[in-house]
């Protein structure tokens, strides 16, 4: 088990690693340059031989791509054109923010999913069934950041049930102070993280059906039935428990389509965490952002990947034998 | 609308109903009967040909120009009406005719940049699982990397990085970031296929690695390839949308369903049918390509069955 995570976090380690150099090569292929763009000629070649000198640039491209790599190493991921300060201080204030707008969203993804699956199951080819999975195949098809508009048309426009973007009310909650200020908070978070849910809840709930339908078709079902047990403990205990193994597998999947889902529903909500600081900074030209929030993104899709192989192994006894 | 656009509508119905009647007609053996077993399947199929014909006779359908504005002054966020069926937009243009517009560059781009990501993957996924030894981890290693780095950023570093991106890059960055997935797959096919004995009897045979490879591997691992790429399509034009809605897609004024939506996101309260109708007209042709590849995967591969 020791000697499989550790092979796992190799994996995962080397992922980064190529994901930064990616990141290296696409900076020095589009050839950023102290004096301008390429085909510009304003700067003394004097004057730019010295920022040459100064930046490192002069230098091999294996020595820079050690030295890029050493600074990354050490947090240091270059300095923002557009906010004046450390790349990192940006995403120390956006990355918050996303985490919280995903772990909300996987919550309503996993809780929604998982119900609606074990109830579509339960009726399975009935009404319920047919009209909850053709609407969940409606829903999984919508661009997420169309759905976000459509809920905000809906709920913040024309019922005003709901604030229409931001993370708090700037006026009364500043800063996170008060019981009402977590209320505010959450009442901002609502509509983001519904709608990132729901799309991932369609999906968890068509797998999560397919799973119970194979299990609720085994021995142990029939024995559990036969032991006159109440339909409802079959389900939720002796199927459910059985039939939630791939729904793990589908909970590493998720991660990626949240960190993409999140950069466009963060921007049609105004929510400032990574993906809207991304897209805010690439009107910016402020590549070191923009580059610097793909590393992370790449990073938290790795461990989100390590984190769901690792809860498989626990859950399932047979992955560890077969992957030891 | 005038008379000859609501003609051309009701022409571009009926011929996608025709259409599809016709495939119905034409695929009367068992993997035509598979196909049309799946409930979805004709629907999808129908909205599908209508989208493509409003594609290929966008300028017989569509009653104006998609770039011309009509009138910003009086005929801008208009509601729906028999002149303008879909509304118009905050520049006054009329939404309709922008959405057939957009149905060119949505598809196109679409089907485009599946295309380039299929035969990518394909290649790569062929190359891997007939070589197999240090070749296939390589690459495989470089498909795990892929996969772990989320597409979308990707895309937003080379736009941060390069300016604009031209229609045709455009189409190639998509391709090159969707292969990594279809690599798999056809590796996994290929790995089998490479010890069935028709392929050892061509290697025996003296054929050279290129042509076993394309002769008698590639062709017997379609099935896979082609399910993969019309279940693909739909999610490359979701990325196409996505992109385009932040600004970094299809530039303005081409209308694209995805920048459309852009358009009307800031009168959204004042002038919702902006944003409405082509988001509806994305996840329509999504969820009947999503159809048809669930029929198509059951009809050319009986073993796997639909969740």
């Amino acid at each position: 088990m020791s000697a499989w995570i550790v092979r796992r976090l190799a994996a995962a380690i080397a992922i980064v690693l190529a994901a930064v150099t990616l990141t290296f090569f696409l900076l020095h292929l589009a050839g950023g340059s102290p004096c301008g763009q390429r085909d510009v000629q304003s700067v003394a070649p004097e004057v730019c031989a010295r920022l040459r000198a100064q930046f490192g640039l002069d230098r091999p491209i294996w020595e820079q791509y050690g030295k890029y790599l050493w600074a990354v190493l050490h947090g240091d991921l270059g300095q923002s054109f557009w906010q004046r300060r450390p790349v990192i201080a940006a995403l120390g204030d956006a990355m918050p923010n996303t985490l919280v707008l995903a772990g909300t969203a996987l919550l309503i993804d996993f809780t929604l999913g998982l119900a609606l699956g074990v109830y579509q199951a339960a009726r399975a080819r009935r009404f319920g069934d047919i009209a909850l999975g053709n609407a969940a195949l409606f829903v999984n098809s919508m661009p997420t950041f169309w759905l976000g508009l459509v809920l905000l048309l809906v709920f913040g426009q024309w019922l005003h049930l709901v604030p229409v973007g931001g993370t708090h009310d700037p006026v009364l909650c500043a800063r996170l102070d008060s019981l009402h200020c977590v209320g505010d908070r959450l009442w901002h978070l609502a509509l983001p993280a519904l709608t990132l849910g729901l799309v991932g809840a369609a999906a968890t709930a068509r797998y999560q059906r397919a799973a119970m339908l194979e299990v609720i078709a085994q021995d142990f079902v029939r024995t559990a039935r036969a032991k006159g047990l109440r339909e409802r403990r079959v389900l939720l205990v002796h199927a459910l428990r059985n039939a939630l193994l791939p729904s793990i597998t589908l909970f590493g999947l998720a991660f990626p389509f949240l960190v993409t889902g999140a950069v466009l529903v963060e921007w049609v909500f105004a929510w400032p965490g990574m993906g809207w600081l991304a897209v805010m900074a690439i009107g910016q030209r402020d590549y070191p952002v923009v580059t610097a929030t793909a590393l992370v993104a790449s990073g938290m899709v790795t461990v989100g990947n390590l984190l769901a192989d690792v809860v498989y192994a626990a859950a399932d006894p047979r992955i560890r034998v077969r992957g030891a | 609308m005038t008379a000859g656009t609501w003609l051309a509508l009701a022409g571009a119905l009926v011929l996608a109903f025709a259409l599809a009647a016709e495939t119905r007609r034409a695929a009367a053996g068992p993997a035509g009967r598979r196909f049309f077993r799946h409930p979805t399947a004709a629907p999808g199929l129908v909205v599908l040909a209508f989208f493509v014909t409003l594609a290929l006779a966008a300028p017989l359908i569509a009653p104006y120009p998609s770039y011309l504005q009509l009138d910003p002054v009086h005929l801008a966020n208009q509601p729906p009406s028999g002149r303008f069926l879909l509304g118009t937009d905050p520049l006054s243009r009329d939404v309709w005719s922008r959405l057939v517009y957009g149905a060119r560059f949505s598809l196109g781009i679409g089907s485009l940049a599946m295309l380039v990501a299929v035969s990518v993957g394909a290649a790569v996924g062929a190359v891997a699982g007939y070589f197999r030894r240090w070749v296939d981890a390589l690459l495989m290693r470089l498909v795990d990397v892929g996969l772990a780095i989320p597409r979308v950023f990707v895309l937003l570093v080379v736009v941060a990085l390069w300016d604009r991106v031209s229609l045709p890059v455009l189409v190639l960055l998509i391709g090159l970031t969707g292969w990594f997935g279809t690599s798999r797959l056809v590796r996994a096919e290929v790995l089998s296929l490479r010890e069935r004995e028709f392929v050892v009897a061509a290697r025996a045979l003296g054929g050279g690695s290129a042509r076993v490879i394309l002769r008698h591997v590639l062709p017997n691992a379609a099935a896979p390839i082609i399910v993969s790429a019309a279940l693909g399509i739909g999610s490359v034009m979701l990325l196409e949308a996505g992109l385009s809605f932040l600004g970094i897609g299809v530039p303005s004024p081409k209308p694209s369903w995805g920048n459309m939506i852009a358009d009307g996101q800031d009168r959204l309260a004042a002038a919702p049918w902006t944003s409405l109708f082509p988001g509806l007209a994305i996840s329509l042709v999504v969820m009947a390509l999503n159809a048809v590849g669930d029929a198509l995967r059951d009809a050319l591969d009986p073993h796997k069955e639909a969740a």
